[in-house]
């Protein structure tokens, strides 16, 4: 259908592709984003808002992240914050696209604003000749994937309350796995460990606030542990 | 119930923030290459700041019911042996949150 006047042979299924290359996203995406828009209207928010949040922000974990936040009436500042330190590892991914992208327009920003772990690990796995459009279908799939699951959660959590106790640890579980995935490609244990002993402090402290204060701990951390961390390298 | 104009605001502000992030190696490739502190940051944060989020909810369900945390560390510990082993992200979030919905509806 498309290019079909200047297309090289074999290219005209490029439409077709896209759509495979997002089935797996797909059959992550509709399921995950469903549990978000579920939970989202049983913590108390309008059924539409969690499609709002899916169309707007974009942002896996974040989401999940916000509905404990949003129940608990956290101040904007404090909710911005927190996705601030869940999606810095974001900043990361287009270094890597940089070349990638076209270079203007709005083309360009919704590339860039789509760029979840998910749609980054597709458009890096795409060969170098892929099309500017092939890369936006894509994007656009997967934000459509997202967006389908939340609303048929959404609209489900509408239609029912359920009084089952321990539905959200799908939250925490959901951490689980991101942390597992992220040990996999650690390049040292400290950050476990720091992790757990400035929480464990935060929560002797203020527990309501251990959250904010271990994170604002990790970062000190983070910054000023560079003769450890050299140290961890050489020994692996 | 959550007050809508609440919700919107919050929307806005991750909306903006998460494509902030999602921006800046677009607008400051060349600054960002040059700071040591943001790859040590990069290397450093993510496990961190999962592992917090991790132990932060998981506390958060265990003191929302009598009788320890148990159900808790069972659960988490499933969940993340199926990540490890099998990598499907679905599988180890479904298993894991049924086996704690059991356990939490189940008397234990």
């Amino acid at each position: 259908m498309e290019n079909r006047t200047s297309a090289p042979p074999g290219n005209g299924g490029k439409g077709l592709s896209a759509l495979s290359l997002t089935v797996p996203v797909a059959m992550g995406y509709i399921p995950l984003g469903a549990v978000f828009g579920f939970l989202f209207v049983q913590a108390g928010a309008a059924w539409w808002l969690a499609i709002l949040a899916s169309v707007f922000v974009f942002a896996g974990a974040a989401q999940y992240m916000m509905i404990p936040m949003l129940a608990a009436g956290a101040s904007i500042g404090g909710i911005a914050l927190a996705t601030l330190i869940l999606n810095l590892r974001h900043v990361f991914y287009g270094l890597s696209l940089l070349n990638r992208m076209p270079s203007s327009g709005l083309k360009r920003w919704y590339l860039v604003f789509g760029l979840t772990d998910e749609t980054y690990s597709l458009l890096t796995a795409l060969p170098a000749t892929a099309s500017h459009r092939q890369m936006l279908l894509i994007t656009l799939l997967n934000q459509g994937w997202w967006v389908l699951g939340s609303a048929i959660g959404a609209i489900a959590g509408a239609q029912a309350r359920i009084g089952l106790a321990g539905l959200d640890f799908t939250l925490t579980a959901l951490f689980a796995v991101l942390a597992v995935e992220q040990w996999r490609t650690r390049k040292g244990s400290a950050p476990l460990w720091v992790a757990l002993a400035a929480y464990g402090v935060a929560y002797l402290l203020a527990a309501p606030h251990a959250l904010v204060i271990a994170i604002a701990l990790c970062i000190v951390a983070g910054v000023f542990r560079r003769a450890g961390a050299s140290d961890e390298v050489e020994a692996k | 119930m959550i007050e809508t104009g609440y919700v919107l605001a919050v929307i806005f502000a991750m909306g903006l923030v998460t494509f902030a992030l999602r921006a800046l190696p677009f607008v400051a490739d060349h600054w960002l290459r040059r700071q040591p502190v943001v790859q040590r940051l990069g290397q450093f944060l993510p496990l961190a700041i999962m592992t917090l989020l991790l132990v932060h909810s998981a506390a958060g369900a265990a003191g929302s019911h009598p009788g320890g945390p148990w159900p808790e560390l069972a659960a988490v510990a499933l969940v993340v042996a199926l990540q490890w082993r099998s990598r499907n992200a679905l599988l180890s979030i479904g298993v894991g949150t049924a086996v704690y919905v059991l356990m939490r509806n189940g008397g234990f």
